[in-house]
């Protein structure tokens, strides 16, 4: 086990135009358990905050008996959140508002393939 | 469930904490064991076990980091079946604080860690300054405070 098992993940992430931050966090403990960030960006805040959104969003697709959700977008004035989940697993995206949604949601649910392997067991 | 506080101040950042973080159990006392808030709690006798508890893992937790790391650990968190305990250090500007909570599914570590930092600096904004110099500790009084301290909490001052 290396001491950054998601880098290719998140490294593949951030190379997208507009992408500033993409984190690997626990839905559980909204923990930052890998990340690529910029100077002056606030990992453990986000993780916190975007798991329990995420956490809120898979529950309330379940209790409307939607299924599982396969990919999360927060939009803002500032930028997007997206987010998706594998296992107990989120892997969360920082962008800009020009950023090209369709790519970094083909992107992020590539990588949930990748995630379930080396962190995750089961798809949320 | 109330919040009781027995000094003022207090009250609103650690409103702001319980309603931010979703915890279920609140209490905010001196690293002597005296109680100084209390959300959740329904019993005294509850607040004063959790406060001595709390107290006693404090003071052997941070004893233990100095041996093992020089300095004390930041804060200790226990992950059990439902609910999850979080105990932490708070620095003010009236000295140093031990802050216990306890949250379930519905709040997580990362919320409750990042709500504890916005909880310390509010404390600290609202503190006022110290009036007195404060008594040792463990003053022949302690048994009398905490009694107060209790009273106060649960109405009964």
């Amino acid at each position: 086990m290396t001491a950054r098992p998601f880098a290719s993940i998140l490294d593949g992430l951030t190379r997208q135009r507009w992408v500033t931050a993409a984190l690997v966090v626990s839905e559980r403990d909204g923990i930052v358990v890998e990340s690529n960030l910029q100077i002056g960006q606030s990992g453990d805040r986000l993780a916190a905050l975007a798991a329990s959104l995420y956490r809120k969003a898979r529950l309330s697709a379940k209790a409307a008996g939607l299924g599982a959700v396969s990919f999360m977008q927060l939009e803002a004035p500032g930028g997007r959140i997206c987010a998706v989940g594998g296992g107990d697993l989120v892997l969360v995206v920082v962008a800009e508002p020009a950023v090209n949604v369709g790519l970094v949601r083909v992107e992020l649910l590539r990588a949930v393939g990748e995630l379930l392997a080396i962190g995750g067991d089961e798809v949320g | 469930m109330q919040m009781t506080v027995v000094e003022a101040w207090i009250e609103a950042p650690l409103k702001r904490f319980v309603d931010d973080a979703g915890a279920e159990l609140a209490l905010l006392l001196h690293p002597s064991g005296q109680v100084l808030a209390q959300h959740g709690f329904a019993r005294a006798v509850d607040v004063m076990t959790a406060c001595a508890l709390a107290a006693g893992i404090h003071a052997s937790s941070g004893e233990l980091g100095r041996q093992l790391d020089g300095r004390p650990f930041r804060g200790l968190h226990h992950s059990g079946r439902t609910r999850q305990i979080f105990l932490a250090e708070a620095q003010s500007p009236r000295g140093a604080f031990v802050f216990l909570t306890v949250f379930g599914p519905e709040s997580s570590l990362g919320l409750v860690r990042l709500y504890f930092e916005e909880l310390v600096k509010g404390l600290a904004a609202a503190a006022p300054p110290l009036e007195a110099t404060a008594g040792p500790a463990l003053a022949e009084h302690f048994e009398r405070d905490l009694n107060r301290n209790l009273a106060v909490l649960f109405g009964r001052a």
